[in-house]
């Protein structure tokens, strides 16, 4: 304590004339006023009503509620399940599939490998689609009388049923996700790679590390804010889920995810307590992992 | 109550004479624009649908009005499908005098909220032109109207007459139940799909429940069914999907897989016998070529249990409903009487929109015989439900409903289970 009071009196003596002020008021608390206006505000009042009973009408009828929406979704709602099911197979398959293969990618594109150029072009197309477009296309190439069906001449009475086949159209749809995400984490990995110092991997070499050893003692700690960003985004990616399936399903629970369910409660075709209800689970899942991770790395960092 | 009955006798008997004789309509008609004129200020109309067809009629429609009336309107359309998610904040804040709704649950719960506008004197002044069966669509649950219906289709079977006639069949003729298994048998032995079915959207399959259990347990039943007074563990819902499943070997593989349009167009590309579905679709069979169009028919589910025949139909009723909360709620019943009117019908007929009206005496001979199949349809039942997502709480038709019929449709053994499931999902909602 008595060495940082040392220092800090001399950053604490720089005053601000009365202009500065005004203008760093402004700076600083315009958008934090909107900040807090619109996404503070309707995050706290959000989390209230999912503890309520409401029509959505009059506000005199808002009636406390406890937990009895949440205990309606774990007890009551089994379409609840199967879409934490679904999340957790999205979060598995990103995380242990489709996030690795992205930095594998990378990694071989930044040794320039044969062909590296087209293999970096042909990932980074899906990237520039959002989302929704991605759902858009892949709906259009495998649904029945779709492109694929076609040219396999296969029309509508008679098409392979892929996103009505239980047993199957999950892979799909994380196989029409990981098409993008692969791309995204290439070009993030990419960019960090370019920044590592290609001295250390010399160095490296020339200590005799294989490149596994190269990869994993000397890449990979190099890499440490990108991987960070690398693990928060795959996990809020998958958690958030929407709108590849939005796109494909509609707001019908064809395959259950959090995202759907919310949208279909607060969005006409439900009660907007319990949308709300499932959103702070969806917020809680996401912010959960979110803090504990970061918290810990940053505690590294001051080390 | 006693004297709304007695309303209803008297007016089913005018009715009667209705249809013998149109001229007295016609008169009555003339007679309804009089009590129109009356000076009651500007008023606003609330119009749902911003694609160019719908604009137009609306349009159309308001300007007949201000040449027959001298009133002044305010026309406001809206996004058809923002304006439904919007109602009650719109209902809140300050809405148009009328505007375009729903009749059935849709309207009773802005009803029994008291953001609608009570319109039984419109009721007993152009009640005679609606069928019963329209009245108890537009009642709320404390008996009074809050509705006036303009425009309907019926849900029913749809064939192609060319690909019935290959078969050697007559749509006319499917008529019981045994009818109907022999044309599915007949379609499956030519190698074509007999009922074609789509459920990605989980509301289509929705159709063919609501009519087998209307059809097995009867209106009564299906109501009270979908207002929670009787139990989805009943043996009488699970003998429905017993016929439900009847039908699985005839429908196509796909399901799941498809929605509306791909049912539309496995009946479009003749791959299939029959398909169950609101007319509404039938626009784009005429779009498409008017030779598609013509040789569309459509007729209403066979009976199954004789003790209700067919005397239960899904058509959903779109019409209009008066704000509460509007500036000028008195104009607003004017508006709507009129819109609602055998002439302000016939204002939006003439403007060249294609629909069925709702209104009794509306003058029918400019209908195609389509058109006039689904008034024939539709006129042969009793009592008119409006579709399950539309006739039960808004949290239960589409988060619980639809993803059981879905996993019937995947696991039709399953079905035990996912009605104690459906059971256990309403007992646990909330009371609002």
């Amino acid at each position: 304590m008595t060495s940082t009071a040392t220092n800090t009196p001399v950053r604490r003596r720089r005053a601000f004339s009365r202009k500065d002020r005004l203008t760093l008021t402004a700076f600083v608390g315009i958008p934090t006023a909107f900040h807090v206006l619109l996404v503070w505000v309707p995050a706290i009042g959000t989390i209230g009503l999912s503890f309520t009973f409401w029509s959505g009408i009059h506000i005199s009828d808002i009636k406390w509620a406890g937990f009895e929406n949440y205990n309606n979704i774990f007890t009551g709602t089994p379409v609840f399940w199967d879409a934490i099911q679904n999340n957790v197979i999205w979060l598995l398959w990103f995380g242990l599939i489709a996030t690795p293969l992205g930095i594998l990618l990378a990694y071989q594109i930044d040794r320039q490998i044969r062909g590296h150029r087209f293999y970096e072009s042909a990932f980074f197309v899906p990237v520039v689609l959002s989302l929704a477009v991605t759902g858009i296309i892949w709906n259009f190439m495998l649904q029945p009388g779709g492109f694929v069906q076609g040219i396999m001449g296969r029309d509508i009475s008679n098409p392979i049923s892929i996103y009505g086949n239980y047993d199957i159209n999950t892979y799909v749809i994380l196989g029409i996700a990981s098409w993008r995400h692969i791309g995204y984490i290439m070009l993030l990995y990419l960019s960090g790679l370019k920044s590592v110092d290609p001295s250390l991997k010399e160095a490296a070499a020339i200590d005799g590390a294989t490149e596994w050893q190269t990869f994993r003692k000397v890449i990979l700690p190099t890499m440490k804010p990108v991987n960070i960003i690398i693990i928060v985004i795959t996990v809020i990616d998958s958690l958030r889920a929407f709108d590849i399936v939005y796109m494909i399903y509609g707001s019908s629970t064809g395959w259950p995810i959090l995202g759907i369910l919310v949208f279909q409660n607060i969005s006409g075709g439900g009660m907007s307590m319990k949308g709300a209800a499932y959103a702070v689970i969806l917020f809680a899942l996401c912010i959960g992992p979110m803090i504990t991770y970061l918290k810990q790395s940053f505690a590294e960092d001051v080390k | 109550m006693m004297s709304d009955q007695n309303n209803g006798i008297s007016r089913r008997s005018v009715l009667k004479g209705a249809a013998v004789g149109g001229l007295g309509i016609a008169a009555g008609g003339s007679l309804l624009a009089g009590c129109g004129s009356k000076d009651v200020g500007p008023m606003k109309w609330g119009g749902r649908g911003l694609e160019e067809s719908s604009v137009q009629w609306h349009e159309a429609v308001k300007t007949a009005y201000e040449t027959a009336t001298g009133n002044t309107v305010t026309l406001n359309m809206n996004d058809a499908n923002a304006f439904q998610n919007n109602l009650s904040q719109y209902l809140q804040g300050t809405p148009d005098d009328g505007f375009d709704w729903m009749a059935g649950y849709r309207m009773q719960f802005y009803a029994d909220q008291g953001l609608l506008e009570d319109v039984s004197s419109v009721w007993d002044e152009i009640g005679d032109q609606f069928a019963e069966s329209y009245k108890i669509a537009s009642t709320g649950s404390d008996g009074k109207q809050y509705f006036l219906p303009t425009s309907w289709y019926p849900w029913g079977l749809h064939y192609r007459k060319s690909t019935m006639t290959e078969l050697g069949l007559d749509p006319e003729n499917i008529a019981t139940w045994d009818d109907f298994m022999k044309m599915l048998e007949a379609t499956k032995k030519k190698g074509l799909i007999g009922y074609a079915l789509g459920d990605k959207g989980g509301w289509e399959a929705m159709g063919t429940f609501d009519i087998l259990n209307a059809r097995i347990n009867g209106y009564q039943f299906h109501v009270d069914l979908l207002a929670g007074k009787e139990k989805w563990t009943d043996a009488k819902v699970a003998e429905v999907f017993k016929y439900f499943e009847m039908m699985i070997p005839y429908m196509n593989k796909n399901v799941l897989d498809i929605s509306w349009e791909g049912m539309r167009d496995l009946l479009l590309q003749k791959k299939c016998g029959a398909m169950m579905m609101g007319s509404w679709f039938s626009g784009d069979f005429k779009t498409l070529s008017q030779a598609d169009y013509d040789d569309l028919w459509i007729v209403p589910f066979p009976e199954i249990n004789p003790e209700h025949g067919r005397d239960t139909i899904d058509a959903p009723i779109d019409g209009l409903c008066v704000a509460a909360n509007g500036e000028n709620t008195e104009g607003g019943k004017e508006l709507v009487k009129w819109l609602a009117s055998k002439d302000g019908m016939q204002a939006r007929l003439d403007s060249g929109n294609t629909f069925t009206s709702a209104n009794n005496g509306q003058d029918t001979s400019s209908y195609d015989p389509f058109q006039k199949q689904q008034l024939a349809v539709m006129g042969e039942a009793k009592y008119i439900t409006q579709f399950l997502d539309r006739d039960t709480r808004q949290d239960f038709a589409n988060p619980v409903v639809a993803p059981a019929i879905q996993n019937f449709l995947r696991a039709p053994k399953d079905i035990n289970k996912i009605l104690e499931s459906v059971q256990a999902q309403w007992d646990a909602l909330p009371a609002l």
